[in-house]
């Protein structure tokens, strides 16, 4: 693959000194904070989310956890993520196997 | 320039309300067809697509600034109105966010040489016996999103593993999570292998996940608490700034 010098610690290379050169510092800024209020509002929707539903639930109502819980159903392809059977009214918590031993 | 890649058009159909949708919309006009489909790509959490194209983005001559706002950021403001709707859930959010990751790793250098350095190099990790993720890559994408490095050791973390990485990536502070009662002790556990080992001094340790109290905190001995994923960054920003106090690593 060919190497183009952007990689995390390339702080040396050329190819990173020439772009930086051309950053808007301020506007890089602004846009750093942009991104953390983006986030903000993520994790602050999170956290109320977690009351009423699986976090480990996606979209589809897959399961995307890597250790094993009651409301998993697991189809008949192996390569499926789980399909959540939980119903968003219970604690899912207590559904969850602990121990990592279960993974 | 409209846009004209059809799976981000499909995507902005999300944002409804008027001010969002012409906020939004307004900053997708500013993207060329590179920098939307970055945008589409980081949406539907492609992250290897990500780092081609912003690597050829780079090479093309973008500056860093152009691809973080029309591309990148672009992307995640529609992830973050898709998840506050209830389009898409927690872990579609932590597959973008790793997407995101992707972009920043080739924008964070040109960032740094440029004079924006990262905050702070912190360790995080789901401690010993315990598999729970999501809270902790909350929380790392939140650090991220603030201006720091952060190295993930995922879950199930012993406290040895702990102790290489802060070495490892000279990290000033780490972060455990835990979520069942069972495994919090481990974090007591870790604290106390850092002190066998004559690290304790050398960072600061901070706690979080849902069975963990501040008191459980100060018991334990960690030095900072972090109730959620915001909360979080508030208590990286004070342990770094106590650190740098004491005159320990900065």
């Amino acid at each position: 693959m060919k190497s183009n010098g952007h990689h995390a610690n390339g702080a040396s290379d050329p190819a990173v000194i020439a772009h930086a050169a051309r950053v808007d510092v301020d506007a890089a800024n602004r846009s750093i904070t942009r991104l953390q209020s983006i986030f903000r509002d993520i994790a602050s929707k999170a956290e109320d989310s977690f009351r009423e539903r699986c976090p480990y639930k996606n979209a589809q109502s897959r399961c995307t956890a890597k250790f094993g819980c009651g409301h998993q159903y697991f189809t008949q392809n192996p390569t499926d993520m789980p399909v959540c059977t939980g119903s968003d009214k219970l604690d899912y918590r207590s559904a969850w196997h602990i121990a990592a031993e279960t993974d | 320039m409209p846009i004209v890649n059809e799976g981000l058009l499909k995507e902005f159909e999300w944002v409804t309300r008027p001010g969002e949708r012409k906020h939004i919309g307004e900053a997708l006009e500013l993207a060329d067809e590179l920098m939307q489909e970055i945008a589409y790509q980081l949406i539907i959490g492609k992250h290897l697509e990500i780092d081609r194209l912003t690597r050829e983005a780079l090479d093309s001559g973008y500056t860093a600034n152009h691809i973080l706002d029309n591309g990148l950021l672009n992307g995640m403001a529609i992830v973050g109105v898709k998840f506050r709707d209830n389009v898409i859930f927690v872990p579609e959010v932590l597959v973008a966010a790793r997407a995101m990751k992707a972009g920043m790793t080739h924008i964070e250098p040109i960032l740094s040489a440029s004079g924006i350095e990262p905050i702070g190099t912190i360790i995080m990790g789901t401690v010993k016996g315990d598999l729970h993720d999501i809270g902790k890559n909350l929380c790392i994408m939140m650090l991220r999103g603030a201006g720091f490095v952060v190295h993930d050791l995922g879950v199930d973390t012993s406290p040895e593993e702990f102790a290489d990485a802060i070495v490892e990536h000279d990290a000033q502070v780490i972060g455990m999570s835990a979520l069942l009662t069972t495994t919090m002790p481990n974090m007591g556990r870790t604290i106390s292998y850092f002190e066998d080992i004559g690290m304790r001094d050398e960072v600061r340790v901070m706690v979080g996940g849902a069975p963990v109290t501040r008191e459980f905190a100060d018991e334990m001995g960690a030095d900072g608490y972090g109730e959620n994923a915001v909360e979080c960054v508030d208590t990286a920003h004070e342990l770094l700034q106590l650190l740098k106090e004491l005159g320990g690593k900065s």
